[in-house]
């Protein structure tokens, strides 16, 4: 039979006792199908997560477009200078014959177009206004006479929404007379002012007789009459050239008009502050020193006129700004940027304009621009222009840049970029942000016009990670400790016992735990922090000194604590321990942390006033420290339950070969149980770190949500996670906040795709390298 | 052999009787005694009454059916049955005189005397020669050239010495399933004890591996006594000088090995060793 041929063999139909019913293998199959498809949807769930959450994150890596929209002709319109609304559709130019010309640049529809259309601010007729200016960020235009006066028009722009044709701006001006200031027949060569409420200030720059710069201040005050409109009155004069040398160039006031900066032909820049009724020279700054050039080129505020744009005549860009210096109280003027590259050209600026929306501005030269963004120094836009600039305009939203060309053409451009603030720096370097005295990691999210959005990751992940080290620093020596004892030396049917209570402790909700940390052991431990340090020493010392005691007893009187029950005598010991060290903790407090008050002289014993004096960081009521003890009382049951398996999950047989070669049960955990167990404790460390790291309800109550970067541990932090819960609601969808939110979330999901890849792979390595025989 | 052993006398709790009387030949008959020895795990009695007299420097095997009691009362001798939950015994055990549950004994000095070799070969996850020295170091030696010593002594007694001489250092899972039982044995005698346990040492090895075991006894016997638990008869018949039968843990028959393997007293323990049942 054996030697039939294979064709005969196959057409054999296979008797019906060997066949594989037909439901068995339907559900074979299925079953295989379904298992595969789980499988494979959970790891397109987690790529899934990860492709989403960097979609989400990649608008904010990259630049700003710009495309061309229209190009206006402006006919004979003679210009000296532009601005605009505040919603970037209703250009202005200031002529020199002391109109204001509007040019509204929306079409609406066929029927209505205002198209350019011009105001009269009221000025004295038939008079030339050799000297012009616009400040877009207060609406108002200043016109110099040649005789040496001004008058400020200020702008009002309202916006309305007739027969549902879209938003249609209205513009309201007022004038001031014009005020005298400086030489009779001076020419003008700048002229700022500032309103400051009740305090006013002019400061003009003129060119006398014999072609010299003289610069002249002017302070206003403003009367209430008994009706009608409060009304400026011109208070004092006084001349500044004498306060700095060279000639005055360049010349800004600051917003509260407590500062005169004037840059110089000679490259200086001086600060001169108005105090006790005159100006005194604060500060004198070679900005250029030792650079390509130092000439000045050009000096322009951002908006909130605090910080200055300045570039040199090789094209080198800095930013100043006005900050508290740390040494006296004062505020000074530093360096706080550098704009690399410098402009492509080797020349300074030949225009330049920002907006009040952010801290981008518009710098360049006649046939090129560039959109560059103070607070990350980054270039978020950079071109070419295929005309020659006359005057240029970054549009009030930062939606446009407007130029006239000398054409006198209006060429518009549209600006897409909704994400200015951000990029690499911006996330992860340090920055020196407006207002503050050196660069930092700074979170501070609720930016405004004039407060720019502060949103480095450092400080979080700094706090994610401090709170990490601190659970862990509870954690790991409590949870370890325990698993080794509950596994090797505690009687098995008390081990029944305590494993199901660790794994209910797992499952507390941590906004429990948050609770209890924030409102209940916070002021706690706060008032009594060296008891608790007294707690942390004293313990592990009494129970060594116990066991000591113990193990060099006779074994007559050791005999009557079995193997397995030592608890019974430890526990109560502990506890008596701890109930000691807790009521110590004052007298220990009043021993050893000593501060004098230095007002009456007395002593008292402090902790919080001598941790301050010490290392001179605060002690918090909220703070690392509670939240480590809490955070470990989360991840306890976890590193506890992995570790305790893989310690009992050892072959007995090791266990029985140790003892049975005379090993104590000591010297056998140590020397047999725990390398074998290393690869399981190692991943319960790694699991219970992951675990930390992403814990967020403990964190959010119990850390006061600062985030800060130090140190101490008593002083609070803020972590990804905690940030994440507390700014979402703050977050508009697809704002620059709702996607740095995601890029937290990303680092916290990346942190943890690593840390437990890690574990996985020193788990398999240790594994194979203790690997039991089987 | 013998100048290597020298070496170890300078230890005193490990000195040898041998050593100290090398003439002795009136060994103890009742070197492990058991008197009226009831066990229970729980409420289930495991021995009953049993009266079991081990003589010094003999091979003395137990053998029963599965669940007789045997490898309970071998793991009775060293006290390895404390750890598991809810033991309780009656009755008597005297190793050399002295009752080995005795509340002033230190159950780890007891497992000192007392080496055992376990059913499954238990290497643990180190270098042959740290497996070896593994009792010599909890007992808290330290010298290098002692503990050298013993690794040599102990690998040539177990007859591992040749095949493992030159990997010392290598790990143990590296051998062969022979090779790791012997290493288990050498690692028994690295601590010289006096009495040596195995519970059926060979069940997992091959004829080959389980010859060289075999052969291994007969040599250690002249210096320890050995108790070991087989099921496999012709083992008893081969290695053990006296053999003990167990039935559903009663201690059936005790005698000769001769004797029991050719003129059995007892029904069952003929019916036992002609292989009727079990």
């Amino acid at each position: 039979m054996s030697h039939t041929s294979p064709e005969k063999n196959e057409a054999k139909p296979l008797p019906s006792r060997f066949q594989v019913g037909k439901s068995t293998l339907y559900f074979d199959n299925f079953m295989n199908y379904a298992i595969k498809i789980g499988g494979i949807g959970v790891i397109a769930a987690i790529c899934g997560i990860f492709i989403f959450l960097t979609y989400q994150i990649m608008p904010l890596f990259r630049g700003a477009t710009v495309e061309f929209e229209q190009s206006l002709d402006l006919g004979d319109l003679k210009i000296s200078a532009m601005g605009i609304d505040p919603w970037s559709q209703l250009p202005l130019f200031v002529s020199p014959d002391g109109t204001l010309n509007f040019y509204d640049i929306v079409d609406r529809d066929k029927d209505y177009n205002r198209g350019l259309f011009q105001m009269d601010p009221g000025l004295p007729e038939g008079m030339e206004y050799p000297f012009t200016r616009y400040s877009n960020h207060e609406d108002s235009a200043i016109f110099g006479t040649a005789d040496g006066r001004f008058a400020v028009v200020q702008v009002e722009f309202e916006s309305t929404h007739p027969d549902y044709r879209g938003r249609e701006v209205i513009p309201k001006i007022t004038t001031t007379p014009l005020f005298r200031i400086g030489l009779e027949n001076g020419e003008f060569e700048e002229i700022d002012y500032v309103d400051a409420g009740r305090s006013k200030l002019a400061v003009a720059i003129q060119r006398d007789e014999e072609g010299q710069r003289r610069i002249f201040a002017v302070t206003f005050s403003q009367n209430q009459p008994l009706i009608g409109d409060p009304v400026t009155v011109r208070d004092r004069e006084f001349e500044l050239s004498d306060l700095f040398e060279g000639e005055a160039q360049f010349l800004r006031l600051t917003g509260d008009s407590d500062f005169v900066i004037v840059g110089t032909d000679i490259g200086e820049l001086h600060l001169l502050a108005r105090e006790r009724g005159g100006f005194t020279n604060r500060q004198t700054i070679q900005p250029f020193a030792g650079r390509e050039s130092d000439t000045i080129r050009s000096m322009n505020f951002l908006s909130g006129r605090l910080s200055l744009i300045l570039t040199n005549e090789a094209g080198e860009m800095m930013m100043y700004s006005i900050f508290h210096s740390e040494e006296d109280d004062h505020r000074i003027l530093g360096r706080t940027k550098e704009f690399q590259p410098a402009l492509p050209t080797g020349q300074g600026a030949a225009y330049f304009s920002h907006t009040p929306r952010n801290k981008a501005f518009l710098v360049g030269g006649p046939n090129y621009a560039q959109i560059r963004y103070a607070t990350t120094e980054a270039i978020r836009w950079d071109g070419d222009l295929n005309f020659t600039v006359e005057h240029a305009l970054l549009g009030r939203r930062y939606d446009r840049l407007l130029f006239v060309d000398t054409e006198n053409h209006l060429q518009i451009f549209t600006v897409t970029d909704p994400h200015p603030e951000t990029g690499w720096k911006a996330y992860f370097g340090k920055i020196h942000y407006e207002g503050r005295t050196e660069p930092e990691f700074m979170w501070q999210s609720d930016g405004d016009d004039d407060f720019e959005p502060k949103l480095s990751m450092v400080p979080l992940i700094w706090g994610t990670l401090k709170g990490t080290v601190f659970a862990m620093l509870i954690a790991v020596p409590i949870a370890l400790l325990a698993a080794f004892y509950t596994s090797q030396f505690l009687k098995p049917e008390i081990r029944r016992l305590i494993k199901p209570v660790m794994e209910i402790m797992e499952s507390v909700p941590t906004v429990v735990l948050g609770f209890l940390a924030a409102l209940w052991l916070a002021p706690l431990i706060s008032a009594r922090i060296p008891s608790v340090f007294l707690i942390i020493l004293s313990l592990p010392m009494a129970v060594i000194a116990f066991g000591a005691i113990l193990a060099n007893l006779p074994i007559q009187f050791r005999k009557f604590i079995k193997p397995g029950y030592e608890f019974l005598y430890f526990a109560p010991f502990m506890m008596l321990t701890a109930y000691f060290a807790w009521q110590m903790g004052p007298l220990f407090e009043a021993l050893f942390f000593r501060v004098e008050n230095p007002e009456t002289g007395e002593v008292v014993g402090s902790f919080a006033v001598w941790w301050t004096e010490t290392t001179d960081y605060p002690v918090r009521l909220r703070n690392a420290f509670v939240v480590g003890i809490f955070m470990g009382f989360a991840i306890i049951p976890t590193i506890f339950t992995i570790a305790e398996d893989s310690m009992t999950n050892v072959p007995q047989s090791f266990r029985s070969g140790a003892l049975a070669l005379g090993a104590s049960r000591w010297q056998t955990a140590i020397s047999v149980i725990l390398p074998t167990a290393a690869a399981g404790i190692f991943s319960a460390i790694m699991i219970g770190f992951g675990r930390a790291v992403g814990e967020t309800m403990i964190l959010l109550m119990a850390t006061g949500n600062t985030p800060i970067m130090t140190a101490n541990p008593f002083d609070g932090m803020r972590t990804l996670a905690a940030n994440i819960a507390v700014e979402l609601p703050e977050a508009a969808q697809g704002g620059t906040l709702y996607r740095s939110l995601f890029l937290g979330a990303l680092l916290l999901f990346a942190f943890t795709f690593f840390i437990n890849t890690v574990a996985e792979v020193m788990r398999q390595k240790l594994r194979d390298r203790y690997k039991a025989v089987e | 052999m013998n100048d290597s052993t020298e070496t170890l006398q300078q230890t005193p709790e490990i000195t040898r009787k041998e050593m100290d009387n090398p003439d002795k030949t009136d060994f103890r008959q009742d070197y492990i005694s058991f008197r009226n020895y009831n066990f229970y795990y729980g409420a289930t009695q495991v021995l009953f009454e049993v009266n079991l007299d081990i003589p010094e420097r003999q091979v003395t095997a137990l053998i029963g059916p599965s669940g007789c009691g045997k490898s309970t009362l071998l793991r009775n001798i060293n006290r390895m049955n404390d750890l598991v939950d809810g033991i309780r015994h009656e009755g008597e055990l005297l190793i050399d005189g002295t009752s080995a549950y005795d509340p002033t004994v230190e159950v780890i000095s007891l497992r000192k005397r007392i080496g055992m070799v376990f059913q499954k070969s238990n290497p643990f996850a180190k270098s042959i020669y740290e497996n070896v020295v593994y009792g010599l170091r909890v007992a808290g030696r330290k010298k290098k050239s002692t503990l050298d010593e013993a690794v040599e002594t102990s690998l040539r007694r177990a007859a591992l010495w040749d095949e493992v001489k030159d990997r010392l250092g290598e790990s143990a899972f590296g051998l062969s399933g022979g090779q790791m039982q012997r290493l288990c044995i050498a690692r028994a005698i690295a601590n010289n004890p006096e009495i040596i346990l195995m519970d059926e040492p060979c069940s997992a090895l091959d004829p080959v591996a389980t010859g060289k075991i075999e052969d291994l006894i007969h040599d250690l016997k002249k210096e320890y006594t050995i108790v070991i638990v087989t099921h496999n008869m012709q083992q008893a018949a081969r290695v053990s000088d006296r053999t003990a039968f167990f039935y559903l843990g009663k201690l059936i028959e005790y005698d000769e090995t001769e004797k029991m393997f050719m003129n059995p007293a007892q029904k069952q323990t003929e019916d036992y060793v002609r292989g009727r049942f079990g």
